[in-house]
């Protein structure tokens, strides 16, 4: 089966797979950041290109989405770099009015057209619809074993199920089996006294990122929350089963555009919304900011995160290389001594 | 004997404008010693150097004025519309109504440099979590809250989607400071599908059908709120009107920027021309005096074109530019380094077409907002650069990049890669800092290099 990559958590999985196709959510390596220019790009965006562009032969297509300017122009250069087919998914910043939602399904309509030019077949109703309602139960149990997982393997499973892997392959492969208290000291009575829960919030995580939880685990901490964009924050709603079969698409929209809360949509309420009430819920002492050098989405939140919870934050701007990890650490480290 | 123009200094700009005003030359009221401004905090106008045409006077207190004319009109009983972002089209429906201003509140972007970074909007912005790694368009914020250089408008609306990170995200942060915004959507333009109903857009772009119905229904609640505000309707004749309004100046700088372009030996200074295409994209808070002001301009070049007079010598190379520099005065760099405008895009070409008369009008004004260079492919971009640099006979093409803009890390490669591969013409890209005095001599060596290598290519 051919496979499609894409970036976004606005891309709907299910609707690639009704198209016979296999979708695959990419993490890019860090390490593919070898293309475009250096100064001004993000380098979420250049490990993005990188690595699909070093993968092109295994792929039918890309899908990057508007969602930032940095990825809107990364299509482009990918697609002036000869790798496989892109195509740049409008994904509305405004979501109050109907004419957004109506562009939102006429983009999901038009990358149905796009999906079949790389050799899949535009479904049936019925077909999206079971497709819909399988991955809404992967998803519904997903959800129900995150709970049991420390957040590095939470967002693991996450990574492994939006890449495609069987359920049991993405939230098992040991940990849960394990118990999460027997790998982390964090997760027993004792390690959650003695450490401080914490939010993390922001951009996609690349390959490599995940060891930012063992990094924040040393430094004292432990992720209560995880608010980036490869988190389940960006998990869809769960579909209405009933009107799943009257109208899939729309419900494609509302569980995708119309729910999931996120830094470029204006305003940006349902984002501060959803951080009040899980911020609450978490008990989060202090807040994390993770966001790649250059998005400016995420860099102009940081105050405003410290105005509107009253939390300290600390702001990590990562460069996706290595040296810059140790600093990293190093931060990590002063903002726990903080908050100890 | 006809004398070549040569550019002043702010002292000797300012004697011409006494001379004139003892000798009672016709002047607008607002026309006045541009050292006036100096004494409000605008140090960067001593550093620059000026046109010395009476026209250039009036261009000059046109623009710095402006910070006066809104309060005037507030005074007057108008309402103030801050239209962001869009760059040349909600100010045309604006001025459709009666009682009604609009200005872009991006243009404080400027502001650290007028001011040499003395006026502290920086640091505002800063405090608000919007620091250096930001376009100097953060300054935005910083005058809303020290409230110091514009009236807060009555409306403010921002379009965004298919728009830079930067500015969506300081519009954000503003809107979190209690400064409600209509924000709109702005699709990102692409190219038709196979059998997709297509329209050319102004300027040349093609675009499906579907995007322009989208930006025309995006555009018809802006129409509903502008008119609330007027407390008028805003129908369809008002906006005709305006459009043919609208018209009138673009046609004037049309033809101002043609014969600026072409005519050698160059008839006028890039930075007044400069200044004069940032006329149209909300005519500087009077419409009708942008129109008078180009007029005036206008008939200056075409003066010195048939007294075959010029700013700098003939010959000069050509350089178009591409984006408006954050720093004023690297546009008497040019021409101190014997180079000479020849074409701009500064990321407003749509507000410089000609907006179509004869489509109902809010068709019209969603072709021109999605002709929008910005809101589509670098590629477009740059075919519209190609396409102009070789329409007005350019040698060479400078990428200007704004520091912190999201938008330049890639679109200056893919801008100079099409150029190159097209035209075969070479193509610099400089980054220009709000205030550039410290990056002078890397900015002049590289204009510099650029000029000898345009000779040098005349000589195969």
């Amino acid at each position: 089966m051919s496979t499609v990559v894409y970036s976004s958590p606005f891309v709907p999985a299910e609707w690639i797979a009704a198209h016979g196709l296999r979708p695959r959510r990419l993490r890019p390596g860090a390490g593919a950041a070898s293309v475009g220019p250096v100064m001004g790009m993000c380098p979420y965006a250049r490990a993005f290109v990188g690595d699909v562009a070093s993968g092109a032969a295994a792929l039918a297509g890309a899908v990057l989405t508007t969602t930032c300017d940095q990825m809107r122009r990364a299509a482009e250069w990918l697609a002036l770099g000869g790798g496989p087919p892109v195509f740049l998914m409008n994904v509305p910043a405004t979501w109050q009015t109907p004419a957004s939602a109506r562009l939102y399904r006429d983009e999901l309509q038009r990358l149905g057209r796009f999906l079949v030019r790389l050799g899949g077949a535009a479904p049936s109703r019925e077909r999206l619809a079971d497709t819909m309602e399988a991955y809404d139960a992967r998803r519904t149990a997903l959800r129900g074993a995150l709970g049991a997982l420390g957040a590095r393997e939470a967002s693991e499973a996450i990574a492994r199920f939006d890449a495609g892997e069987d359920l049991e392959s993405a939230t098992l492969c040991g940990t849960a089996a394990l118990g999460c208290a027997a790998l982390h000291r964090s997760c027993t009575p004792e390690g959650r006294r003695a450490t401080v829960p914490l939010a993390l919030v922001g951009g996609p995580l690349a390959r490599e990122d995940v060891r930012l939880f063992g990094a924040i685990e040393r430094a004292g901490g432990r992720v209560v929350l995880d608010g980036t964009e490869s988190g389940a924050r960006t998990l869809p709603a769960p579909f209405d089963r009933r009107r799943l079969r009257d109208d899939p698409l729309l419900e494609l929209v509302d569980a995708y555009f119309g729910a999931i809360p996120d830094i470029f949509r204006r305003p940006d309420t349902a984002l501060y919304q959803w951080l009040g009430r899980e911020l609450a819920a978490s008990g989060a002492r202090g807040i994390v900011v993770w966001r790649n050098v250059w998005c400016d989405l995420w860099a102009a939140s940081v105050v405003r995160l410290r105005e509107a919870t009253g939390l300290a934050v600390l702001d990590l701007d990562v460069s996706g290389e290595e040296a810059g990890f140790n600093r990293t650490a190093d931060r990590l480290q002063a903002f726990m001594e903080m908050l100890k | 004997m006809s004398v070549a123009p040569k550019r002043l200094t702010i002292g000797e700009l300012d004697r011409l404008c006494r001379r004139r005003q003892a000798a009672g030359a016709p002047m607008p009221a607002y026309a006045g010693p541009l050292a006036r401004h100096v004494a409000d905090g605008d140090r960067r106008l001593l550093k620059l150097e000026y046109d010395d045409s009476a026209a250039a006077l009036r261009l000059w207190s046109f623009l710095l004025t402006e910070e006066e004319r809104l309060p005037a009109a507030r005074a007057a009983g108008r309402k103030i519309v801050g239209t962001m972002k869009d760059l040349g089209t909600v100010p045309v429906m604006a001025y459709a109504l009666p009682n009604v201003v609009a200005f872009y509140p991006d243009g404080a972007w400027w502001t650290p440099c007028v001011m040499e970074l003395s006026e502290g909007l920086f640091g505002v912005a800063q405090s608000l979590g919007l620091g250096d790694a930001f376009c100097p368009v953060r300054a935005m914020a910083g005058a809303f809250v020290n409230r110091a250089h514009f009236p807060i408008p009555d409306l403010l609306t921002c379009s965004v989607g298919a728009t830079c990170d930067d500015f969506s995200a300081v519009a954000q942060r503003l809107e979190s400071l209690g400064f409600p915004i209509l924000w709109w959507e702005m699709p990102s333009r692409r190219a038709p599908e196979p059998g997709e109903a297509a329209v050319t857009l102004p300027g040349g772009f093609r675009a499906p059908a579907s995007q322009v119905a989208m930006v025309r229904s995006e555009l018809e609640r802006l129409r509903a709120a502008l008119a609330a505000l007027a407390g008028a309707p805003l129908g369809d004749a008002e906006l005709a009107a305006g459009i043919r309004e609208a018209n009138r100046v673009r046609a004037v700088l049309g033809d101002l920027r043609r014969l600026a372009y072409t005519a050698d030996p160059c008839p006028m200074p890039a930075l007044e021309m400069l200044i004069a295409e940032m006329l149209a994209i909300h005519f500087c808070s009077d419409r009708a005096e942008s129109v008078a002001v180009l007029t005036e301009l206008l008939a200056e070049v075409r003066l010195r074109m048939d007294e075959g007079r010029g700013v700098v010598p003939a010959g000069a190379a050509r350089l178009f530019w591409v984006n408006p520099v954050a720093d004023l005065r690297v546009m008497n760099l040019l021409e101190d380094c014997g180079a000479r405008l020849g074409g701009t895009e500064f990321l407003f070409c749509h507000a410089l077409d000609a907006i179509p008369e004869d489509l109902p009008p809010m068709e019209a004004l969603a072709r021109m907002a999605l002709a929008d260079p910005m809101v589509g492919p670098s590629a477009d971009r740059a075919a519209r650069i190609v396409r102009d640099a070789r329409t007005l006979g350019a040698e060479a093409v400078v990428v200007s990049r704004i520091p912190g803009a999201s938008h330049c890390a890639l679109e200056g490669a893919v801008i100079g890669q099409i150029v190159r591969e097209t035209l075969g013409l070479p193509v610099v890209e400089l980054e220009v800092p709000p205030v550039a005095d410290p990056m002078w001599p890397t900015l002049k060596t590289r204009l510099e290099a650029l000029v000898e290598t345009v000779m040098e290519r005349r000589k195969r």
